[in-house]
Order: C-alpha cells, then sequence, then structure tokens
C-alpha cells in the first residue's frame, strides 16, 4: 500500500468511524499537522454526509440551549481568570525587575536573563472550579491545594433532595478514563474536605471532577448513575 | 444556516440561538443514535454546541454545508465518546433501547424522500455486497467500531478490516469524486 493509499483509507476509516479510541485520537493529532490527512478526512465525511439524511430527527429537551449558554459563559470566564492570573504574574516579574537597584546592573543582566529562561508562569498550586448548569440548579465550589493535596467542596445553592445525595468523581485518561468516586458531599452550607494522597498532583490538576445526584448512601454501581454536571481546575485568582 | 454560522463566528448570540433551533433535533439524532443513553447525549449535544459556537471562525461555506460541518463536530464528538466508553466503562449498547439496529429500520436507504446527493451515494452503496452496504451503514448510523462490526457479522476483526478498506475505494471509485 502506497503512503497516499494509505491515507485515504486511514481517513475513510476515521470519517466513517470505525476506529478504536487509540487510534482515533492518534489521527485526530495527526490531522492537526498534516493537511493532506485533514483534507482527506474532510472529502470523506463530505461523502458520507448524505447518510446522515437517514437518522431520525429528535428534539432534544427543553432547557438545554439555557446550559449550553451556561457552559459557555463558564468556559469564558475561566479563560478571563487564566489571562488575568498571567497578568499579575508578569506585573509581578516586572515589579521584582523594577525594584532592582542600579548598584547591582551586572546582578541585574544575570537576573534579566534568567527571568527571561524562566518565562513560564510559575505553576500555581491552589485551584478552583465551579459547578452550575444553569440559574436553577444546584452549584458547588471546589478547591484544590496541589501541594497538600488537600480538596474542598461547599454546595452553594444546593437544595439537598429526600433520599438523595451529591456525590464527587474525578475522571482523568490515567486514571483509566473511568470516574472514581471522591465520596458523597455534605447537604447544605458546609464544607467537605478530602485528602486526595492517593493522586499524583498532575493528573489531579488535568482531571475532570464531576457532581452527580445519586440515591442516598451514595451510588449503588460505583459509577454515577444520575444526572451530573462537570468541571476543570482553573488557577485560583491569587 | 450558513450565513446564521457566520454571525455566530462574529459571537452574535441571537444567530446562535436561531443555529440552535434549527439544527438541533438533526444533532440531537445523529448523537442519540451512536451513544443510546438520553443523559449522556444530552451532554455531548451540549459539548458539541460550545465547540460550535467556539470554532464557528473554522467554518467555511466554500467547503461544505454549515449542517454537514456541524454533524461532523456532533458524529466526531459523539464516537470519540463511544470508543471512550467501551475503553473505561460497560458497551454503550448494554443500556441500549435499540439494539437490533438494522432491522429497525427496512432499508434506511430505500425512503423515497432522498436529496439527489443521497440517491447518488445510495446507488453507490448498493452496488456494494449486502453485507458490505450493511456494514458501512451500521458503522455510519449507528457508530460500530471494527470489533463491534466484527461481533455483530460474525466474522473476524481481519475480514471486517479488509471488507471496509476495499469497500470504501470502492465507494469512492463509483462516485468518481
Amino acid at each position: 500500500m502506497t503512503n497516499g493509499e494509505n491515507i485515504e483509507v486511514l481517513a475513510a476509516e476515521y470519517a466513517l468511524g470505525t476506529l478504536d479510541a487509540a487510534e482515533r485520537s492518534s489521527v485526530a493529532a495527526r490531522r492537526q499537522r498534516d493537511l493532506a490527512l485533514d483534507w482527506a478526512i474532510e472529502r470523506w465525511e463530505e461523502r458520507l454526509a448524505p447518510l446522515a439524511e437517514t437518522i431520525a430527527s429528535v428534539e432534544p429537551r427543553a432547557g438545554l440551549f439555557a446550559e449550553i449558554e451556561t457552559r459557555i459563559a463558564v468556559r469564558h470566564a475561566a479563560t478571563v481568570s487564566r489571562i488575568q492570573v498571567v497578568a499579575l504574574e508578569h506585573s509581578m516579574r516586572r515589579w521584582r525587575r523594577r525594584a532592582l537597584t542600579a548598584a547591582a546592573l551586572a546582578a541585574c543582566l544575570l537576573l534579566a536573563i534568567g527571568v527571561r529562561e524562566s518565562m513560564r508562569p510559575q505553576v500555581p498550586t491552589s485551584y478552583v472550579a465551579v459547578f452550575q448548569k444553569d440559574d436553577a440548579s444546584p452549584a458547588f465550589l471546589l478547591s484544590v491545594d496541589l501541594e497538600t493535596r488537600v480538596l474542598s467542596i461547599r454546595p452553594v445553592a444546593a437544595q439537598p433532595q429526600a433520599g438523595k445525595t451529591y456525590q464527587l468523581w474525578i475522571a482523568s485518561e490515567k486514571l483509566g478514563g473511568a470516574p472514581q468516586s471522591l465520596g458523597l458531599i455534605d447537604d447544605r452550607d458546609t464544607v467537605t474536605r478530602r485528602v486526595l494522597e492517593a493522586y499524583d498532583p498532575a493528573i489531579v490538576q488535568q482531571a475532570t471532577f464531576g457532581v452527580s445526584l445519586e440515591p442516598a448512601g451514595g451510588s449503588p454501581t460505583g459509577r454515577p448513575t444520575g444526572p451530573a454536571f462537570h468541571a476543570k481546575l482553573i488557577p485560583a485568582p491569587r | 444556516m450558513a450565513i446564521l454560522l457566520q454571525r455566530v463566528a462574529n459571537q452574535d448570540r441571537r444567530a446562535f440561538a436561531s443555529l440552535y433551533a434549527a439544527s438541533s433535533s438533526t444533532l440531537y439524532g445523529i448523537i442519540l443514535r451512536i451513544l443510546k443513553r438520553r443523559d449522556v447525549a444530552e451532554d455531548i449535544l451540549q459539548d458539541v454546541y460550545v465547540r460550535i459556537w467556539e470554532r464557528a471562525v473554522d467554518f467555511d461555506s466554500r467547503k461544505a454545508p454549515a449542517i454537514a460541518w456541524m454533524s461532523a463536530i456532533a458524529r466526531n464528538r459523539a464516537l470519540d465518546e463511544r470508543r471512550r466508553a467501551a475503553v473505561g466503562l460497560v458497551a454503550v449498547d448494554a443500556n441500549a433501547e435499540v439494539a437490533n439496529v438494522v432491522s429497525e429500520d427496512e432499508d434506511p436507504l430505500a425512503a423515497a424522500e432522498q436529496s439527489d446527493t443521497l440517491r447518488r451515494l445510495a446507488e453507490c452503496l448498493n452496488k456494494l455486497d449486502k453485507n458490505r452496504r450493511d456494514m458501512v451503514v451500521l458503522a455510519y448510523r449507528d457508530g460500530y467500531s471494527r470489533q463491534e462490526l466484527s461481533q455483530r457479522l460474525a466474522r473476524p476483526v481481519g475480514t471486517i478490516k479488509t471488507w471496509l478498506h476495499h469497500s470504501l475505494i470502492q465507494l469512492k471509485a463509483c462516485l468518481g469524486q
């Protein structure tokens, strides 16, 4: 098989959808830098697209659009606070540079080189995540200190429902993909704390956290069973 | 819809609401058929519209119709989820409302009302052997992996892989594009 045919078949199977999880993510990554592959996938998507006409439309439940708008607003807020944190670090660095006196010019030069070398923002240790679907649904505020590995979660507007409880989950591809329980969340406005000693801070930082509504006592299956919402950590504004 | 999508690229929220109203049942149908479970499909649908909002600037009306562009995002996201779930959790179809999918619709390609492009594609698909045609249709509409096709059609994965490659190359030649 020549390389051209190879790309063609890979693109066709990606567009058709028959590749497994690992192959799909490898093709998705490769198309970012391989324009021939990217173009071939688009062509195949176009060839097969008429088949979508044969799939019956299904009306999603009302209220979903409001939740989409909330997700977009939350993502926007997360981006903004990330930008603010970086801006804050830059001004700190500027301030530090200004504080150096002319007498230490030689040292300053050396340091400036050092500063340039360390232009990457310092790794923050304190992270937060906000869980909220829309104004009517419960909200939770989660914070994690990666240094002490202490996680705190507080219901902000969660109405405890009779016979139900909220359960906290962590999921990461590095943890096998399936959500793992971090325990039940105390009702009312109290803070629930957990020490994540079993988890690598690097994994925690990238992980997805989820809160699901479960029967009293927690999920009977060890996996989220009820309606859930998800959030990822962002650095806490300092 | 292409005009709406171009307005969405300029962060026009009202256009986004109109786009959602015009397209959500199509995309939800596609996602639900692949993922079977409403709770999972709703979550993915939300994610798909977040992506549409964020990536609308990438949409090029010369390359593909708006609905095809959005459907590709929806299908890819649903397929990723189906494959991810198959690795980490129980097989998606364990909870499926519809287990026997092919026989559910008499023949998905025989509908009376078809667009010209679908009629053309159906002609080419109908030139394939029946089980190969079913394989392609099942993979596209229901999101079957090679592994699942192998179980479903009671053939080794290697055979499915060969069938897929031959069928797709034959299809491309027939469509002549």
